[in-house]
């Protein structure tokens, strides 16, 4: 008797103390967050209820213990407050695995349930299921995109040293157009920002939780979230890259009007972007959704195309913006620049979008080809300038605007011939047989008479811009009505082309023998200039006509007509001549000592007459004469020695 | 003053007229099989492809065999300018929709996992809850007002990025302001209303003459420009219907009109609810996923038989909604890049006839 009463005691006890149990479970559930501590001790106090459970013939096996796996999960998945930011990688990478393998467990018991005959407790417990699943699932989502979106590193905030120091050398390739007061600018070079390193800053443990969050995401059916969230995440995450770049969103139309000035700076700063964006960004980025969804059959390459497309158009967008804008010669170098870099990067976008994106390399490569006709255009416009432009000459002979800008735009140019070079070839205009329409049938000819000598398209384009040029002078030179202006003219522009390929790299592009030639073309003018002007001078000065003054009367007079005829023309050439100008030092001193020297033989040997004649006739001395030789070619600056004597 | 391309001219009045009569019957209820609903993506696709052919056209009579000094005297002189300024506008256009169709494939993923959720059986909390997370999502973001979409996450943006313990606002809002490469005062209605200044038509003396054909053209792309605009979400688009009229009294703009009044009523009914666009597909999804949102809310477990019919004919119709974005936003997009490429061709091919002109003095900016 005591004995049944014994185990119905036992029995109540238990009961007692399961309601006990059952108690405490309750209030450990509201308890919304429970200690790393406390959690573990309550999964070993699970697991021991479980052994107890199973020990006993009571219980039946397999729902039961569903009903306590799931509570379990329950137990883990409300450890963490998911309504709140939640922390679930931050409380540890233990917790972290925790968490995520009762998910999993929650996942695998959906199945289960699923696969069984159904009962009415077998509905609910796959009910109850789907719900813990659910909500694993919600704060998984939370997770997985906060993890994307954290700033892992500070590099960040150093980026914004991208924010140009350079704002000031933005111009420092370029030309500013002869319009404006003419500068020549140096050359520099743009930086380019390699240092900065431009790659994923997600550290290697958490890229491991993530891939194991999408691996059950997309095993759970989860999928859609899975990739919703990466694509807009690092979406964003790109775009922050972009600008952290210093590159702004701007419009086709907001381009196409912009002022030289700005927009030189706007594609220094692409120009200084495009390769640490594609070389480093994307590159990591497609390494990220590698690591992350490699698992997944095709997920990876479609994740990385949906998120980097946009950034990526904004690049190309911009080089399709200069394509659209208004050809302006000085854009060219600009443009070479970025049909460089562009081309420069096109390989590597190439294997990144190998798969789903081929569209976008292809779209890149047109953009590629777009700008180098634009260049090409671009060019064509610069020579057309060169054939056609109307710049006033100036009154004083000097060097003509048109050839200074010119020859320091070709000087420039001359950096990027590799560039150009390639360019042509790839186009097809190696030679500069497409010379403007305007220029005639025999001049094209001449263009083409030396062609052999030159091998590289920049060789012959930059030949076929300097004689356009020189051909132009030419023409400029015949508004002049004074024959020797026009030679003082033409050697002042030729000397001054020499000299500029003299000194810089188009020495090696046009060669020796067009400096000789040229050199050569200078003394020719210099001495037509001098036949001119100085021959019919110093006619005046000969001796033809003048036998035996001593007696002759009419000799004298012919002595006299001729000295007032040589004063007279002298003094005109003179005034006006002194107002022309020599600018090459060299070339000006030159020039005086010979026709100083020619002038001093003449007026010596013609001295010997002065004898026979008044000594009012006789205006200048010889050192007056060389006096007022030294003052020719001075310019507008022209001080005169003292005023010629009346 | 007759153009020699007066049976060109001619010919492409036609041929506009024709298309456009195309593209308004192939939505017509009377045709039973292959109807393309108005607005479709497929339609749009259509729409686009009359673009095309129109712009070819144009090119031809325009350039071949023309002679080049018609070029810098009047009309062309002024109009052919003021046509090319107009495909720069048409430009920021196409980059603003293709940014808007970007929007719609999350759009679409978001109602795909809401066919994912209502499609497990038995429907449960954890599949409603799941559901009407997306839905949420979905419809915070088509009901956002145009204004609001600003800007990506370039300068100035709140959602900074800050360190460590950092997040960024992840609320509904946050997805419409996707990356998108227009600045923040870009505003669409006014880009068209701009488009749309300055068409002016030809007078009496030229009716006959290439600034009809100009005057075509620029109606042509200006139309095309608002019913992108109207049918996909792209920024600030109040007043859209106000700012473009088509002269009636010309042949070949009887089916424009037919089509720009046909929008604009459906426009002006949807003007108020937000900026989810025309787009047929999403005016349809937009719909069922309002519908399933009231089930999600009204949801007791277990579900009834009765309900279980119904909800499952709804996830088959956002399904299908799905299945159809799934096929036609990606062409679309590609198309409008197609566009977007052959106006910045044309335009160059254009400048190229009309620089060769020879210009005495220096170049002038076009």
């Amino acid at each position: 008797m005591g004995g049944i009463s014994v185990i119905k005691t036992l029995i109540e006890e238990e009961a007692e103390l399961i309601v006990n149990l059952e108690q405490i479970i309750r209030s450990l559930e509201s308890n919304k967050r429970l200690g790393s501590g406390s959690r573990k001790m309550i999964a070993n106090l699970g697991s021991r209820l479980i052994n107890i459970a199973i020990s006993s013939e009571v219980i039946s096996p397999e729902v039961d213990e569903i009903e306590h796996q799931l509570s379990m999960i329950e137990a883990e998945i409300k450890s963490f407050d998911l309504e709140e930011p939640s922390t679930i990688w931050d409380s540890g990478s233990e917790e972290a695995y925790a968490f995520l393998k009762a998910v999993e467990e929650a996942g695998r018991l959906t199945k289960i349930l699923e696969s069984r005959n159904s009962s009415r407790k077998d509905d609910a417990l796959l009910h109850r299921a789907h719900d813990l699943l659910q909500r694993g699932m919600a704060g998984l989502e939370q997770e997985f995109r906060r993890l994307l979106l954290q700033n892992w590193e500070p590099n960040m905030e150093e980026e914004t040293s991208f924010q140009s120091n350079d704002e000031d050398n933005a111009d420092e390739r370029s030309i500013t157009w002869i319009r404006d007061s003419f500068e020549e600018v140096e050359q520099g070079d743009i930086s380019f920002h390699e240092s900065v390193d431009c790659a994923i800053d997600l550290p290697q443990e958490v890229i491991l939780f993530l891939k194991n969050i999408a691996n059950l995401m997309y095993r759970s059916n989860y999928g859609h979230e899975c990739f919703h969230v990466f694509v807009n995440a690092r979406k964003d995450v790109l775009d922050e890259c972009l600008s952290s770049l210093d590159i702004e969103k701007l419009s086709m139309e907001d381009v196409s009007r912009m002022n030289w000035k700005l927009l030189n700076k706007k594609i220094n700063k692409w120009l200084r972007a495009i390769k640490p964006f594609v070389e480093g960004y994307l590159v990591s980025e497609k390494s990220l959704a590698d690591q992350i969804f490699g698992e997944i059959d095709s997920v990876s390459s479609t994740c990385f195309f949906e998120c980097s497309r946009a950034s990526l158009y904004a690049l190309i967008n911009f080089s399709d913006a200069m394509v659209i804008s208004p050809r302006q010669p000085e854009k060219l170098i600009s443009i070479l620049d970025m049909y460089e870099a562009l081309s420069n990067v096109i390989p590597q976008l190439a294997t990144l979008y190998s798969d789903d994106g081929l569209c976008i390399t292809k779209e890149c490569e047109d953009a590629l080809r777009r700008l180098g006709d634009c260049a090409w255009a671009t060019f064509v416009e610069f020579r057309g300038a060169v054939a056609l432009h109307s710049y006033a000459n100036n009154g004083d002979g000097g060097v003509n605007p048109l050839t200074k800008y010119v020859m320091n735009y070709l000087r420039v140019l001359a950096d990027s011939r590799k560039t150009f070079d390639e360019l042509m070839m790839e186009l097809g205009h190696e030679s500069s047989a497409t010379v403007s329409p305007r220029i005639s049938p025999q001049r094209e000819l001449e263009v083409h008479v030396d062609e052999e000598s030159y091998t590289t398209p920049t060789q012959r384009h930059f030949r076929s811009i300097v004689t356009m040029l020189e051909w132009n002078l030419n023409e400029k030179s015949k508004l002049y009505k004074d024959e020797s202006l026009q030679h003082i003219f033409l050697m002042n522009n030729i000397q001054y082309m020499t000299q500029k390929v003299k000194d810089s790299d188009l020495r090696t592009i046009l060669g020796d023998e067009w400096i000789k030639k040229h050199n050569g073309m200078v003394q020719h003018h210099a001495m037509r200039y001098q036949n001119v002007t100085w021959s019919s001078i110093l006619a005046f000065l000969r001796d033809e006509g003048i036998n035996n003054p001593a007696i002759n009367f009419a000799s004298r007079n012919l002595i006299k007509e001729r000295l007032r005829g040589f004063y007279l023309a002298f003094d005109k050439v003179y005034q006006t001549q002194t107002r022309w100008i020599i600018p090459n030092e060299g070339l000006r001193e030159d020039l005086r000592l010979s026709i100083s020297s020619t002038v001093h033989h003449a007026y010596r040997s013609f001295e010997r007459y002065f004898q026979y004649i008044r000594e009012k006739h006789i205006k200048y001395t010889l050192e007056e004469l060389e006096g007022y030789l030294s003052e020719l070619f001075e310019g507008a600056q022209a001080s005169l020695h003292g005023s010629l004597k009346k | 003053m007759e153009d020699p391309h007066l049976q060109d001219i001619e010919l492409f009045q036609k041929h506009v007229a024709n298309s456009f009569s195309d593209l308004i019957s192939s939505h017509s209820d009377e045709e039973t099989h292959d109807v393309t609903p108005l607005l479709s993506a497929s339609w749009l696709r259509q729409l686009l492809d009359t673009f095309l052919c129109c712009d070819a056209e144009f090119k031809a009579i325009i350039l071949c065999g023309r002679d080049p000094t018609q070029f810098s005297k009047p009309p062309l002189d002024r109009l052919i300018p003021d046509h090319l300024d107009r495909y720069v506008k048409a430009l920021d256009v196409c980059n603003a929709i293709t940014h808007g169709i970007d929007l719609l494939i999350n759009w679409k993923r978001l109602a795909q996992v809401v066919v994912t959720s209502l499609s497990q059986k038995p429907v449960g909390e954890g599949q409603i809850r799941r559901a009407k997370k997306a839905l949420n999502t979905l419809l915070a973001s088509m009901n956002l007002d145009d204004k609001e979409y600003s800007g990506g996450s370039f300068h100035g943006k709140s959602t900074e990025r800050s360190k460590s313990l950092g997040r960024r606002v992840t609320g509904p809002g946050n997805f419409r302001s996707l990356s998108c490469t227009v600045a923040k005062s870009w505003s669409a209605a006014k880009q068209i209303q701009a488009m749309s200044a300055n068409i002016s038509q030809p007078r009496w003396g030229e009716a006959n003459g290439p600034a009809t054909v100009v005057f075509i053209m620029n109606t042509v792309i200006v139309f095309v420009m608002w019913v992108l605009v109207a049918a996909i979400p792209c920024q600030e688009r109040t007043g859209l219907t106000t700012h473009f009229q088509v002269p009636r009294n010309l042949s070949w703009t009887q089916n424009i009109i037919g089509l720009q009044e046909k929008i604009g009523d459906e426009w002006k009914k949807k003007e108020k609810k937000g900026g989810s666009g025309l787009l047929q597909e999403v005016v349809k999804m937009e719909k069922v996923a309002n519908s399933l949102m009231e089930f999600c809310e009204n949801f007791v477990f277990p579900l009834e038989e009765e309900n279980a019919g119904e909800l499952e004919a709804q996830v088959e119709e956002i399904a299908d909604v799905c299945r159809k974005m799934e096929e036609g936003l990606e062409p679309l997009r590609r198309q409008i890049r197609e566009v977007f490429h052959r106006m910045v061709r044309s335009r160059a091919e254009v400048l190229e006839t009309v620089e060769q002109i020879g210009k005495q003095s220096a170049p002038v900016p076009y």
